[in-house]
């Protein structure tokens, strides 16, 4: 049986990914799962500098999800050189980098730190987070902007570049266009949908930033339809995801043609949840008589 | 991830319950103020884990006692003996064990990680003193629930109850310390309880926040560290600790409440 798949220049024994923000940098998520058992491991996002994140409450559940506002803390470069890069050199499974910025230039910085590790196999670039130079309005909510942040970061990054798409990208099909001129190698998507809940007892909003992310199955259908209509506009492959729970889930995403997914929320409630889908694929695969993974990628067009 | 299976089960009053588990791993690991994340329900609803402290371990069981504040709760308190529970833990760091002398403070349902560190320190013959208070009667079934214990107790309650402390466990813990001049070696001092019980406890005369061990709540996605949503700012510093891997116990100096 062949699990294997090929983004582009980057192959992955198989197309389940972790999630950036649901696996910390690999130690944490560790003890409860084989590292070397999924097709990559994706890190929670990294800035240059370390970024301390929106104060709390930072989660709130709903039906069929969560929302989160941490707010993109994460201990910088540095601190992730230091005390995680080390424990990632004792597995084989592929490591996909996953960074942001404030500004163009931040961006930049973090983007060349990361093609300079030689035990980084790609980088995914989050263009969901607010641009300050653009009075902190998301970088995707401007198509020119984010050509213009593409198109830097592919001069510094040589290795595989990861696009991660959230739900409200300005102006996508020129967009689409621009990434596959530039060169840009694989698109993820979606990142959470921007989303809103109120305290009635208090009479307040939930979170102190009024609106936060929703991921998890809430969000299925609607990732779906995303990764569905970014398909028909783009040959560049896709990491689809958004509220993976179990195989049949994956599956979806498979059928209608992405080219591998990952697991995000899902890790926060079953760390070893990416195993018991990895075989569960397998068996699926046996089940329906095929051989290989990529026979069943976009069966569904 | 481990499954349990519920051996014994008991209500204490209408909103508290007890639950005994079998698991071997945990029943062994656990140590006072560390916790458990329970699984609730099958379908993904509610979504997330519940943290719960451990209460006890005894050979290859520990228990749980929950008091029914939500949805989560509620589902978890109708599970009968003979159900099974997906669980991550032992989790988090708990209290340090080797004090020459303690006092435990805690309100409520507080006292599940009190109660473990009390039965631990009987057992390594560490002198202490245990202040327990509830906010009204409702609460009394905890009352009982912590006199079975053979430990030197103060008890008080917000309301009028014949026979115990009237105030909060705070006001009984002060007019103790007035009336007890304390040993050379200034007892190390355990707390868990409402946060406005940390806040005053901060505040009292002849405190050092530093010296004071408090076991916190807060909202939690994973448990495990991944998620970095059980933050608690770090005093005098700038960013936040997460409560699940840096604690859930801390130095009272060391956060802002
Ligand atoms: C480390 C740790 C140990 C714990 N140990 C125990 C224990 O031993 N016994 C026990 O009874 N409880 C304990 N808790 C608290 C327990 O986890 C919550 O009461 C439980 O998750 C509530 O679930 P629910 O679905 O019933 O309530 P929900 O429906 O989720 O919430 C009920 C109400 O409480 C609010 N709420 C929920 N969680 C929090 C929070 N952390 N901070 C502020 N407001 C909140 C909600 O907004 C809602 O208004 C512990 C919590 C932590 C973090
Ligand atoms: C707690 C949490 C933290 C996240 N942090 C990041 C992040 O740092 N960078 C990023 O690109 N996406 C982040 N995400 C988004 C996920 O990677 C994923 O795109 C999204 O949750 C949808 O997948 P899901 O429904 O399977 O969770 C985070 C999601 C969650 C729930
Ligand atoms: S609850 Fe997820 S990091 Fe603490």
């Amino acid at each position: 049986m062949n699990l294997q798949v090929h983004l582009g220049n980057l192959t992955l024994s198989n197309p389940i990914i972790l999630a950036s923000g649901t696996a910390g940098y690999g130690r944490e998520i560790a003890p409860y799962l084989d590292l070397d058992r999924v097709g990559a491991l994706t890190l929670k996002g990294l800035s240059s500098n370390p970024w301390v994140g929106n104060p709390p409450p930072r989660i709130h559940e709903t039906y069929a999800g969560i929302m989160n506002s941490i707010g993109l803390e994460n201990k910088g470069f540095d601190r992730f050189f230091r005390e995680d890069l080390p424990f990632l050199e004792n597995f084989q499974t592929k490591i996909i980098a996953n960074i942001w910025g404030k500004t163009i230039e931040e961006y930049s910085d973090i983007a060349k730190k990361m093609n300079g590790l030689e035990r980084i196999d790609a980088i995914e670039v989050n263009v969901s987070c607010p641009n300050i130079e653009q009075g902190g309005e998301s970088f995707s909510s401007n198509g020119q902007v984010l050509c213009q942040l593409i198109q830097n970061l592919r001069q510094k990054i040589q290795k595989p570049l990861i696009v991660k798409l959230g739900p409200n990208t300005d102006d996508l099909n020129n967009v689409l266009q621009f990434m596959e001129r530039e060169g840009v190698d694989i698109l993820s998507i979606t990142n959470t949908f921007p989303a809103l809940a109120i305290d009635v007892e208090n009479q307040s909003y939930i979170f102190s930033r009024k609106t936060a992310g929703l991921s998890g199955p809430a969000i299925k259908p609607l990732a779906l339809k995303l990764v569905y209509d970014v398909i028909q506009r783009t040959r560049l492959p896709i990491i689809g995801m958004g509220g993976i729970m179990k195989t049949a889930d994956a599956l979806e995403y498979f059928l209608i043609g992405a080219q591998a997914v990952a697991l995000g929320s899902v890790n926060l409630i079953d760390p070893s949840a990416a195993v018991q889908i990895i075989e569960g694929i397998k068996a699926y695969l046996v089940q329906k008589n095929i051989f290989d993974i990529n026979d069943l990628i976009g069966k569904v067009r | 991830m481990k499954r349990a299976k519920i051996v014994q089960k008991r209500f204490l009053g209408t909103s508290f319950v007890e639950l005994w588990l079998e698991e071997k791993d945990i029943a062994y690991l656990a140590s006072p103020g560390q916790f458990v994340m329970v699984t609730i329900g099958s379908s993904y609803d509610p979504f997330l884990k519940r943290p719960f402290g451990i209460l006890a371990c005894q050979e290859n069981q520990f228990g749980l006692l929950f008091e029914i504040v939500g949805r989560g709760t509620q589902i978890l308190s109708q599970l009968e003996i003979g159900d099974q529970v997906d669980l991550l833990g032992p989790l988090g760091n708990g209290f340090s064990l080797n004090p020459k002398e303690a006092l435990l403070v805690g309100g409520g349902r507080g006292l599940v990680p009190l109660y473990f560190l009390a039965q631990i320190f009987t057992n390594k013959k560490v002198p202490f003193q245990f202040f327990f208070g509830i906010r009204s009667q409702e609460e009394k079934v905890l009352i009982e629930y912590l006199s079975q214990l053979p430990i030197p107790l103060v008890i008080s309650c917000q309301e009028e109850l014949s026979g115990f402390y009237c105030g909060t466990v705070l006001d009984a813990f002060e007019d103790w310390r007035q009336h007890h001049s304390l040993s050379k070696s200034t007892p190390k001092i355990y707390a868990c309880g409402p946060q406005g019980m940390f806040q005053t406890l901060a505040k009292m005369d002849d405190i050092i926040p530093n010296q004071i061990e408090v076991s916190l709540e807060s909202r939690m996605g994973c448990g495990y560290g991944v998620c970095l949503s059980c933050a608690v700012k770090k005093k005098g510093l700038p960013g936040y600790f997460h409560v699940c891997k840096d604690g859930p116990v801390f130095r009272l100096g060391e956060i802002e409440l």
